[in-house]
């Protein structure tokens, strides 16, 4: 029955077109209106800031490790107060595939996934983002979150200044 | 031998081995901290838990401290064992700080692997951590005692393995620390060792601090270049820059460890003004243009001044590859054989030094196992760093070892010392080859000698020379006796001096060019990573036949006095950017591989910052060629190591080895010579009344590689000259005093130290590049000097 199976498959499509020629249309007229995407949305990773307004990457490189494109290059430098920070800090975002795995991987909620999604563009390099194009003056999704108030090498707070530690050790004394 | 069940497979290990080995035969990874290879077990850290289900013990016992004993039935995954390490893990948690993000050790991090490998992820004790304030451990090592895990490795290696003193554990209880008394630089030349050693983050190397993940490095097996022991390494780049190496582990070299200057030293490959591009007359050409005028140069020259205008010279710092094909570039070119090394003085001594049979080679290994070590004009820290830390294992077994040596020779163990004048060495060797009688202060050398199983005999190059080599070789082959082995050691200046002054053979030494370039005949020179203008004494000689030339080809990586001159200039790798390979001064072929492509580190070409923005298809500064590569392509050879390692193992059959060679493993040792080893001449001695000035080598400085390393900036000593403390009454000279020093036609201000730990009647300035005592060269006979008090202004 292959001619009838030809003839339904000429005049079903047209059916189709016709019976959604008169109800409400699901597409949106991009850019003229856009959508506001919900929050965990996945589109380009920012670098938030942690309570005290200091930058949170500790340029670790787990996000570029957990990077299955390789999109994410940094190299890190201390502060004069012994920070670690990225003396600069590279996404790709012509590589990206926004999977999501940097974001998980940070430890310090440092990066996070924004909403933003508008990155179309004609010219490759504009899709390389610095650091500075990246870090953002707030705390994202966790803004309550401090790396260094919980690892104690004496960054933020003093050695041995944390909520969790004692202060440091008198390796001088032989009491008991 | 006992045999013995583990995890269901059987495995027989030799006396006396423990369990944890016996496991790790099996290839059983077992969990642990405190056990090393090198160190041996303490039980310290009870992580290497194992149940014990039938045999001698029983129970859960710590299996480093178990030695392997027949009808053992153990179990590695019995859940009581898991269990109990994995206990043993939390409680190692408990004060740990939990920063690992920006922890240098993350990712090579024995803690964090045990800590993922037992299942632990949260902290469920509530208490409060201990912590403690760290220390400044001077510029190679960063401290954070947080992260300690109380394993005592560092202990074990800084004091037992390195003999270091200043470094150990403190406190009591809770407290224990690991550390110094007070602050301050770590003194031990091996101190770099700690950072390999450390199996947390305790201790991570200081100019490597916050520069890369252990993950993102090219790493390769390679070898050491500051000397020529040939240590085994393990280069790590990233971004087109050199950024640190670690130690490899070669049994019969260095085992596991190496020292600060092969650590440190790197930094040369990273160079700023490092030559990275072809330049004629200083202006930049492509390589094909660079190769092509000079064999049109070349081919002109031999036209009108005849073949014999066109001179080559390799180095002891070139692979042995690339110094062979020099060979073949002289063959073709129909020129006089090349020249190896450009101090006659230290080619001629390792020359000899390649005589030596190999039976009665000392490897490391051999020195190690040794029971007593005459040390006769050698100063292990300065001429070969790691030498000194296998004397140190002798000694640890019961070795006894004697210096008999002008300087004050210090090593990190007890030994008994002898000061000798340059001399009295010769007579030393010559005497103990002729089976004479030694004078009266030498007698407990002779006791020692009666009585040792298996005796070491180790010389400098520079202060024996070759006639001071042949008597050594000479007399140990003399005291080789089949029940009592005897072996020999020479210490040699470069990482490949050895594989040069075989290629050299009986051909022209440095003098015999000096003369043909000072006589005008040498129209063209070409210096394959060597540069005369720092290592040939004799530098006027040599400024009068460089302005002879008409033509100056140096091959290089290092911004060297001589490339500065050159008419043409072609870029070569460092030893971490290529293949190939290097004989220590034992004999044994040691192969490198290359870790990393050359370029322009991105620090240099993104100043700090981020790399530039821009695309191009090019690596800035990738142009230098493997030396040996450029040599295949001007001989018109096929650019093929493995071919050109069968042509020259054909060739020369003491290499015979060479293509089998593999870049992991111990390396391979070379044929020994079929000539006889020739005989010392007995010699006379002149009474010298003056003062001598003897020039040395010193732990760092001296190298001329490591010299241009910024890691080692901070250790590197001031100008000084040495006198003995009898000398400098007589000549009213006190400590720190400014003194000034004539030799021949040089004069210099330096301040005095003093010792009563050398011989009298010595000067001793030390070898310091790129200071004003670089005019001053080691590896030659002592010269008469004079030294005065300069008065206070
Ligand atoms: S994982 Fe987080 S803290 Fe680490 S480098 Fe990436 S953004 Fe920075
Ligand atoms: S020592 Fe190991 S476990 Fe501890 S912070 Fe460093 S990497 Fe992490
Ligand atoms: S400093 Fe390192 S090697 Fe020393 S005890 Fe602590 S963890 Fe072990
Ligand atoms: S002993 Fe010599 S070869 Fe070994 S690491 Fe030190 S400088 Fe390098
Ligand atoms: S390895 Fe056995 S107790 Fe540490």
């Amino acid at each position: 029955m292959n001619l009838w199976r030809d003839i339904k498959g000429t005049f079903q499509p047209f059916w189709v077109t016709l019976r959604y020629l008169f109800k409400r249309p699901v597409t949106i007229s991009y850019p003229e209106q856009k959508r506001t995407p919900p929050p965990r949305y996945r589109a380009r990773m920012i670098l938030t800031r942690d309570p005290e307004g200091e930058e949170r990457c500790v340029a670790c490189h787990l996000c570029s490790a957990a990077c299955p494109v390789d999109c994410i290059s940094m190299q890190a430098a201390e502060r004069e107060d012994g920070r670690r920070q990225a003396a600069w800090f590279r996404i790709n975002f012509a590589r990206c595939i926004y999977c999501g795995l940097c974001a998980e991987a940070c430890p310090t909620m440092a990066i996070q996934m924004s909403p933003e999604y508008e990155l179309g563009n004609r010219d490759p390099l504009k899709l390389v983002w610095e650091k500075e194009d990246l870090l953002v003056d707030h705390g994202g999704k966790d803004p309550n979150y401090h790396f260094y108030r919980h690892s104690g090498i004496g960054v933020a707070a003093p050695r041995g200044g944390n909520d969790d530690e004692l202060p440091p050790v008198n390796i001088k004394t032989n009491l008991p | 031998m006992p045999t013995l069940i583990i995890d269901n497979q059987s495995v027989t290990v030799p006396e006396g081995t423990n369990v944890l080995e016996a496991a790790q035969q099996l290839g059983i990874v077992v969990p642990h901290f405190c056990y090393h290879e090198a160190l041996g077990a303490v039980g310290a850290c009870r992580l290497c838990a194992m149940l014990f289900i039938d045999g001698p013990v029983k129970g859960m016992q710590m299996s480093c401290m178990v030695e392997a004993k027949d009808g053992m039935v153990v179990s590695t995954e019995a859940p009581e064992a898991v269990a109990y390490r994995g206990q043993v893990i939390e409680w190692l948690m408990l004060n740990h700080p939990h920063d690992c993000p920006v922890c240098d050790e993350g990712g090579e991090c024995q803690l964090q692997d045990m800590t993922v490998a037992s299942g632990h992820s949260v902290r469920r004790y509530t208490g409060k951590k201990r912590t403690y304030l760290n220390q400044d451990l001077g510029p190679f090592i960063h401290h954070e005692m947080n992260r300690c895990i109380q394993c005592y490795r560092c202990v074990r290696t800084y004091q037992d393995y390195c003999g270091g003193t200043d470094y150990g554990v403190l406190g009591s209880n809770q407290r224990l620390y690991f550390g110094r008394f007070q602050d301050g630089p770590l003194e031990s030349p091996f101190a770099g060792n700690l950072i390999d050693l450390c199996p947390t983050g305790v201790l991570t190397n200081k100019p490597y601090r916050f520069t890369s993940r252990f993950w993102d490095l090219q790493e390769a097996p390679s070898v050491c270049p500051h000397c020529s022991l040939g240590c085994a390494t393990i280069p790590g780049a990233r971004f087109r820059e050199l950024q640190r190496v670690r130690s490899g582990n070669n049994p019969e070299v260095n085992g596991c460890f190496i020292c600060d200057r092969g650590r440190f030293g790197y930094d040369y490959v990273n160079h700023l003004d490092r030559p990275r591009t072809p330049l004629l007359h200083g202006e930049e050409i492509p390589w094909s243009e660079a190769l092509e005028t000079l064999l049109q140069r070349l081919k002109k020259l031999i036209e009108c001044h005849g073949s014999d205008s066109i001179a080559l010279l390799g180095s002891g710092r070139a692979s042995l590859e690339a110094n062979y094909l020099l060979q073949r570039l002289s063959e073709q070119l129909g020129s006089a054989a090349p020249v190896y090394g450009s101090h006659a003085g230290r080619d001629r001594a390792a020359r000899v030094a390649t005589t030596l049979p190999t039976e009665l080679s000392a490897s490391l290994a051999d020195v190690r196992n040794s029971d007593l070590i005459l040390l006769t004009g050698a100063d292990p820290l300065a001429e070969g760093p790691m030498l000194a830390l296998a004397i140190r294992q002798a000694v640890r077994k019961g070795a006894r070892v004697m210096i008999c040596d002008p300087r004050p020779v210090e090593l990190p163990c007890s030994a008994e010392y002898l000061a000798c004048q340059p001399q009295e060495l010769l007579q030393l060797l010559s005497a103990l080859f002729q089976g004479e009688t030694l004078p009266i202060k030498l007698q407990p050398l002779a006791e020692a000698l009666q009585q040792a199983q298996r005796p070491v005999l180790i010389g400098g190059g520079d202060l024996l020379g070759a006639e001071g080599n042949t008597a050594l070789l000479a007399a140990a082959q003399k005291l080789n006796r089949e029940e009592r082995p005897c072996l020999a050691m020479v210490l040699l200046p470069e990482a490949n001096s050895f594989g040069a002054a075989l290629l050299a053979a009986d051909g022209p030494d440095f003098e015999q060019l000096l003369a043909d370039m000072a006589s005008g005949r040498i129209k063209a020179l070409l210096c394959l990573e060597a540069d005369p203008l720092t290592d040939c004494p004799d530098r006027q000689h040599l400024l009068q036949g460089l302005e002879q030339l008409n033509f100056l080809v140096v091959l290089d990586h290092l911004p060297s006095l001589i490339a500065a001159k050159a008419d043409l200039l072609l870029p070569t790798t460092a030893l971490a950017e290529g293949a190939g390979t290097l004989i220590n001064n034992e004999g044994r072929m040691l192969a490198f591989t290359p870790a990393f492509s050359p370029g322009e580190p991105l620090r240099i070409t993104g100043q700090g910052n981020h790399p530039p923005r821009s695309f191009s298809t090019t690596t800035p500064g990738a142009l230098p060629c493997q030396a040996w590569a450029v040599l295949a392509e001007l001989c018109d050879l096929p650019v093929d190591l493995a071919k050109i390692q069968r042509d020259l193992a054909t060739q020369e059959p003491r290499l015979a080895g060479l293509p089998d060679l593999l870049a992991e493993g111990s390396g391979q040792l070379i044929q020994s010579a079929d000539k006889p080893l020739a005989q010392p001449q007995a010699r006379r001695t002149d009474q010298v009344d003056a003062l001598q000035l003897l020039v040395c080598e010193t732990l760092y400085g001296s190298e001329l590689l490591s010299a241009h390393s910024a890691p080692l900036d901070p250790v590197r000593p001031q100008p000084y000259l040495l006198l003995h403390e009898l000398d400098a009454d007589r000549l009213g000279i006190a400590a720190d005093d400014l003194v000034r020093l004539s030799a021949g036609e040089i004069q210099l201000t330096l301040p005095a130290q003093l010792s009563d730990r050398m011989a009298a009647g010595i000067v001793i300035v030390p070898r310091l590049r790129r200071t004003e005592l670089e005019s001053f060269y080691p590896g030659q006979p002592s010269q008469p000097c004079r030294v005065e008090k300069v008065s206070a202004p």
